[in-house]
């Protein structure tokens, strides 16, 4: 099912056609766009003889039923059913311009012609009918689209299509038309289920993320280092250099497109697209620093603002001094994000002038225009055909990417698809803006209020589509718009009221969010009303009620009572459910006022908030909602409840859970750990109380139900707690501190660790090495041979060398990501340098080809490479010298068939003295033991079979050993005890493992075996391609390995399994998930996969409690996972893990590092350096 | 990496059907779903693993395919919302959601769908807690919650359960409207 778009053109060509039509308007909304042309008509309603019938309608669908409450009244006034008509909603090529759809507006404003087209449509056809019929109009009724003789018993009807056989009637939409009366509604007033939900129920629908057009192309954007900051000189003037060098590898790639900040990438395939952006670099000036905006009251004050005085009456300032109890408040309200679930998405094919673009926009027209300015081409040119996307509640990034993916196709010449990122979703929607509230007042000593001097500031804006801005087509200006007075009038009759809105330029990227000002400003008053109340020692309904003349307000506000079964109270009560756990009750009302000021009002709404909080902890869960809604007729009551829910649950949210963060300069948050949203779990139960209203006419209730919201809760945890909070969000970390009971903070970050060893090694070595190195003479090449016929070595043995190929890893350093196997290459970071993996396929040249058997022995045995030359030992020769003869020639076997390629080596690029190759020769002297391996005879075959296995080609000491300061492995004791190796640490397999629980055979088994041990976690980083590798071996070379593995471990544990539920039992019941960011991030990002109550998700499910990496010394392998994830995991069976390089910035990283070892690793220290290990990680991400 | 990367095409099953793609191993489940299969059932919704919208069944498990690789679903059955049910011949948790009209934008429905059919045939009765925790991390923005808890009880009610997610859906909906 795609979004029908039929062109007005084509069906006002068609005979058997009525039309309704108006005169084009020229809509001057926030944004005005251009005038229509001159003697332009716009279609409304449209039937044909086939008895298809369309109703226009310039709004869109943002999820909220509209589509189905449009069609119900169309069908209504046409006595249609309701199947039978069709809605097509803001296609620019077809739908009437009615401005953006905002505010809720489309029930209220739009509707209108709409029904009255349909009305008008019906009088014409009943007209009709009465002349074939012979019968007066006003003796016919319709049923069904069948207009006959209201005397019953006759069945002599014709239908709306019969009438139109050969017709075109053409008419121009009246003012005054006689509508349908209430009483009389079949179809409005019906709970109808929405059309839409079956297609989208089984993946049949088509969303924008969804429109594939012939020859589209795949588009990613890359965004400047100001996230979600959109005013000021440097917006669009930061970019310094795109190497576009650094994605010339990536397949398909088609384009890198710069335009002042405005970077893209083209590629042929969804994920080359996104490769590339990842993997271009670019350079930027630094941004200049946001204010400090943690403190918000004090940056919204300092921020500049012009004063409108929307209200004053009485005398504010005399009543507020001689007030008996004076009462000055401050409220203060976040950023938070609109947080569509899908990133944004569109298509677009700019081509010869003409642009077509698919788009989720909420606002098609205003779009229209941006699109013309920065492409500079005329409004006409451009068609917008609107799909539905993910909820949006406001403004997010639709727009931003239509114009993203404009730009690119222009560039390329082909239809470009640009998805968005999930954080650049977050980091430059336009927030829901912060704002102030401050109250001047008090209580007189009757009770009474003496003053209501209330001061609101709102930096909203209109947030510019971010392409006009970083190209620099639009200066970046910050226009302010007087957006803050959204119910800024408070509903209670003050006698002394002042009402001043500060007008202010944008802080960050902003524009509204659902409730715009008016949730901020109601939470200012319904808190402050509660406060009044509880001062004058009266209930907090009774109060309200006082003051509230509005008689639909006061019906709304007693039945919410009512039906939450208010419980009378004149204090808070703090009683007590449990232990630390105390419930309470809180009330709060509001009428929704939007759109200019003084604006008009939408739904009615009232809530009752039941919460319970732990006054230990500070958790604050709301129970149960009840809420109350008058919004005049209901078109489609089913509908109208849906919407309240999701109100209810989503201004829940906003108020108990979210709240912008910023770095110096950006958006902080970028996923959605870093700023959740409410959970299943924490849905509160919702009761709704509908108001009957029928002869009332409709009011649009997309959002008046998420007003009352927070005050509702901040109220409910004064009764609870006797405590009160006027700023949201409301979490544990802001509830304890109310309460006086802060929890002790995390532990400060120690400081920096000292300089690790391979810093000190250079030192060391010139003195140490180049004595040796005189001693040993420099060796000769070996004489090349014509390379061995393959049919010369047999299968049995050329199989044998391939799984000695595959336990020796070869492959794993001998072949470049997504290169030809053994071919060479691969840097290798050594802390001496990179050096580069030879070529071990038998070409000639540039490979193995004219190595003979006894030069590759050597080079096996003693590092030595045929021409003579020292290989370094980041090739594990010291450990390749202990392999058997037979095992040797095999894999010279296995190597030499091998198809050759021709692939050069690198240079390596050594730091001195380490660039001089023949100072290898003294290394070897002073650590190479030459000669195969000697079994021990005290110890049994298989041990003998593992020992030989892990020491000779397995060479595990290679990266599991520690190395003295000139790299060799040390020996003893420190054989096995742990490494470094790439960044990553190979943990130690002695009995000095950190892990939680021993190594036992068992788990060693298991691990080397599928990647995977349940007691310690998965293969990652360097040891996922040795696990792969090791599939080659059979089950006994791998049982053996475990079993000598296991000799160096610890004592082995009683009760492994026991031992680690009570691990994991502990560590769970330690979880904070909203009290910290780490806790925040683990929640969001972690706990999916991780937790050890988490959905059933395909893969492993590795338990941290029991994770060597959160146990271990140093938090570089759990730092390096989190940035990178297991891009290539050892077996298809564990699933896969993502890296967060790009979602968290360092402080984010170092956060959650320290809240998993303080949860999951109680018992260890914590780590030092994480700060800077996470920068360093970073800064080298390494080859694994 | 016993071979290379491209060398052999990956076999895999979806929705009933046999494909052989020629694609690098590492590419993301959702992009070949997507793009190369056109099946727009599963959803971009983060790319981490963090909200569900772009959840399949492999071999009948729950799966989030914008960080599944192809080389983990080699050789596997994959199903998408498609491949769950039809319009015409819905599945039962499809009909359940229908039924409750469990969606305003829709976005995360697949996710819903999908985890919820791997839920329920694990826990065919579950309590309505048990439904929350199971659903805990899909995000849905729109606040369908309570619609979608609706037709979770409700689909394991028409599943044949039994008396246990018939009581626990009652139990909603008297909660509900109290
Ligand atoms: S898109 Fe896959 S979990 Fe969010
Ligand atoms: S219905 Fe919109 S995100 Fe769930």
């Amino acid at each position: 099912m795609t979004e029908p778009t039929p062109t007005p053109s084509a069906l006002l060509e068609r005979t058997g056609t009525l039309a309704i039509l108006r005169p084009s308007q020229h809509v001057r909304g926030l944004v005005p766009t251009a005038p229509p042309p001159e003697g332009a008509l716009d279609l409304f309603l449209f039937l044909d003889d086939a008895g298809a019938v369309m109703a226009f309608n310039g709004h869109v669908d943002l999820g909220t039923g509209i589509r189905t409450a449009l069609a119900q009244i169309v069908a209504e006034e046409l006595d249609l059913p309701l199947a039978a008509v069709t809605m097509v909603l803001g296609h620019t090529g077809g739908t009437p311009n009615q401005g953006a759809t905002i505010a809720s507006d489309s029930i209220q404003v739009s509707a209108i012609p709409l029904r009255r087209a349909a009305a008008q449509a019906r009088h014409h056809l009943v007209a009709l009918a009465a002349a074939a019929l012979g019968v007066p109009a006003d003796e016919l009724i319709v049923s069904d689209g069948v207009v006959h003789p209201r005397a019953s018993g006759s069945n002599a009807g014709i239908s709306y299509a019969t009438l139109l056989a050969g017709r075109q009637d053409r008419l121009m939409l009246e003012d005054s038309v006689t509508l349908k009366p209430a009483g009389d509604y079949r179809i409005v007033g019906q709970r109808v289920p929405r059309v839409d939900i079956p297609a989208k129920a089984t993946g049949a629908f088509v969303y924008v993320h969804d429109v594939r057009v012939p020859g589209m192309l795949h588009g990613r954007v890359v965004r400047p280092p100001y996230a979600g900051v959109d005013a000021g000189d440097f917006i669009g003037h930061s970019l310094i250099k795109v190497d576009e060098a650094s994605v010339a590898h990536i397949p398909g790639l088609v384009a890198v497109v710069t335009m002042g900040d405005f970077i893209g990438v083209v590629a042929e395939r969804e994920e080359q697209a996104a490769e590339a952006a990842r993997c271009l670099k670019v350079e930027w000036k630094a941004p200049p620093p946001l204010p400090e905006l943690k403190d918000l009251a004090q940056a919204l004050r300092a921020n500049p603002s012009t004063t409108r005085v929307l209200a004053d009456q009485g005398d504010a300032d005399a009543a507020r001094a001689a007030a008996a109890i004076p009462m000055d408040r401050t409220y203060v309200w976040p950023y938070q994000m609109h947080g569509s679930i899908g990133p944004s998405c569109a298509v677009a094919d700019v081509r010869d002038g003409q642009a077509t673009i698919w788009s989720g926009t909420q606002n098609p027209f205003p779009l229209r225009l941006d699109i013309s300015i920065l492409l500079g081409i005329e409004e006409a040119d451009i068609e917008i055909l609107r799909f539905e996307a993910a909820g949006c509640y406001g403004r997010n990034c639709a727009d931003d990417v239509a114009a993203d993916a404009a730009l690119l196709s222009r560039a390329v010449g082909r239809p470009v698809r640009v998805q968005l990122t999930r954080e650049q979703e977050h980091a430059w929607e336009p927030k829901g803006a912060a704002q102030l509230m401050e109250v001047k007042g008090g209580l007189n000593a009757d009770g009474t209020p003496a003053a209501y001097d209330f001061a609101t500031s709102y930096p909203s804006n209109a947030a510019t589509t971010l392409a006009l801005l970083l190209t620099g087509r639009v200066p970046a200006n910050n226009p302010v718009f007087e957006m803050g007075d959204r119910t800024a009038i408070p509903p209670y009759a003050y006698d002394n009221l002042r009402v001043k809105a500060h007008d202010m330029a944008p802080i960050v990227r902003a524009a509204w969010l659902r409730g715009v000002s008016a949730l901020p400003n109601s939470f200012a008053h319904e808190s402050y009303i509660d406060e009044l109340a509880a001062a004058a020692g009266v209930d907090p309904v009774e109060y309200r009620l006082r003051y509230l003349h509005d008689p639909r307000a006061v019906d709304l506000v007693k039945e919410v009572a009512a039906r939450a079964s208010w419980e009378h109270h004149t204090a808070p009560r703090q009683e007590v459910v449990d232990g630390d756990v105390v419930r309470g009750q809180g009330f709060a009302y509001a009428l929704y006022v939007h759109s200019k000021f003084p604006g008009y009002g939408a739904a009615w709404s009232a809530w009752v908030a039941d919460v319970e909080v732990n006054k230990r902890t500070g958790d604050v869960a709301v129970k149960r909602v009840v809420v109350g809604q008058d919004s005049g007729l209901m078109i489609n009551p089913a509908g109208i409840e849906h919407q309240i829910h999701g109100n209810v649950i989503q201004a829940t949210s906003r108020a108990l859970k979210e709240e912008v963060s910023f770095s110096e300069t950006a958006v902080a948050d970028k996923e959605w750990g870093a700023y959740p949203i409410l959970t299943f779990p924490e849905v509160p139960v919702i009761n709704v109380v509908l108001m009957p209203r029928p002869d009332d006419p409709p009011l649009g209730s997309g959002e008046s139900a998420s007003v009352p919201s927070a005050a509702a809760i901040a109220n409910a945890i004064f009764d609870a707690t006797g405590v009160r909070l006027r700023e949201p969000p409301f979490t544990p970390e802001r509830v304890r501190a109310a309460l006086g009971n802060p929890l002790p903070p995390e532990p400060p970050a120690p400081p920096a660790k000292k300089r690790p060893w391979f810093a000190l090694a250079g030192a060391a070595l010139a003195g140490a090495l180049g004595m040796a190195a005189v001693a040993l003479p420099i060796r000769g090449a070996i004489a090349p041979i014509t390379r061995p016929d393959p049919a010369s070595f047999s299968a049995d043995m050329i199989a044998r060398g391939r799984q000695l190929a595959a336990l020796g890893d070869c492959a794993v350093c001998h072949t470049v990501p997504g290169g030809t196997v053994n071919a060479g290459g691969r840097a290798l970071e050594t802390p001496y340098g990179t050096v580069y993996s030879t070529n071990l396929t038998p070409d000639p040249e540039t490979g193995i080809g004219r190595w003979s058997y006894a030069a590759f022995e050597r080079a096996m045995r003693e590092g030595i490479s045929r021409d003579g030359r020292h290989l370094y030992p980041a090739f594990p020769y010291t450990s390749f010298t202990r392999t058997s003869d037979t095992d040797l020639q095999a894999l010279y076997a296995f190597l030499m068939s091998q198809a050759p390629v021709v692939a050069p080596t690198p240079e390596a690029k050594m730091a001195f003295p380490f660039n001089i190759r023949p100072l290898m020769a003294g290394w070897n002297t002073l650590f190479l033991r030459p000669g195969q391996m000697q079994a021990d005879p005290a110890r049994s075959p298989q041990w003998n079979r593992g020992a030989y296995l892990v020491e000779s080609l397995g060479h595990c000491g290679a990266c599991h050993t520690p190395r003295n300061l000139l790299g060799a492995e040390k020996t003893g004791a420190a054989y096995l005890a742990g490494g470094m190796v790439d960044g990553w640490e190979a943990p130690a397999l002695t009995a000095l493992s950190k892990a939680p629980i021993p190594w036992t055979e068992a788990e060693l088994f298991s691990y080397l075996r599928t990647g995977f041990s349940r007691f310690h976690g998965t293969a990652a980083g360097p040891m996922a391609p040795v696990v792969e590798e090791l599939a080659a071996l059979p089950d006994a070379d791998i049982r053996a390995m475990a079993t000598y593995l296991a000799s160096f471990s610890g004592p082995v544990p009683a009760d492994p399994v026991a031992q680690a539920a009570a691990l994991q039992a502990e560590a769970t019941a330690s979880l904070r998930p909203l009290d910290s960011l780490g806790g925040r991030l683990y929640e969001g990002a972690c706990a999916a996969c991780h937790a050890e109550s988490g959905p059933t998700l395909f893969g492993v499910r590795p338990a941290l409690a029991l994770n060597t990496n959160v146990h271990a010394a140093r938090p570089d392998n759990l730092i390096r996972v989190i940035l990178d994830g297991i891009p290539k995991p050892a077996a298809r069976d564990l699933g896969d893990m993502p890296g967060f390089r790009d979602s968290f910035d360092d402080g984010q990283v170092a956060a959650l590092v320290r809240y998993l070892r303080a949860k999951f690793a109680p018992n260890a220290p914590a780590w030092s350096g994480v700060d800077e290990a996470v920068a360093l990680a970073r800064a080298n991400p390494g080859s694994h | 990496m016993s071979l290379p990367e491209h060398a052999a095409p990956v076999s895999f099953e979806v929705n009933g059907v046999a494909h052989s793609l020629d694609l690098p191993r590492e590419t993301r489940l959702i992009y070949v779903l997507r793009n190369d299969l056109q099946l727009n059932g599963p959803k971009f919704g983060c790319g981490l693993g963090e909200c569900g919208a772009c959840t399949v069944l492999v071999d009948g498990v729950a799966a989030r395919a914008c960080v599944l690789t192809l080389k983990s679903v080699e050789g596997r059955k994959v199903t998408t919302l498609e491949g769950l049910g039809t319009l015409d011949l819905p599945h039962p948790v499809q009909a359940a959601f229908i039924t409750a009209q469990a969606a305003q934008c829709g976005y995360c429905l697949n996710g819903m769908i999908m985890t919820a059919a791997a839920f329920l045939s694990r826990h065919p009765a579950p309590t309505l807690d048990e439904a929350r925790e199971a659903l805990r991390y899909n995000l849905c923005r729109c606040g369908t919650h309570v619609e979608i808890l609706r037709a979770v009880m409700l689909a394991a009610q028409a599943m044949g359960a039994g008396s246990t997610a018939a009581g626990a859906a009652t139990t909603l909906e008297g909660a509900d409207h109290d």
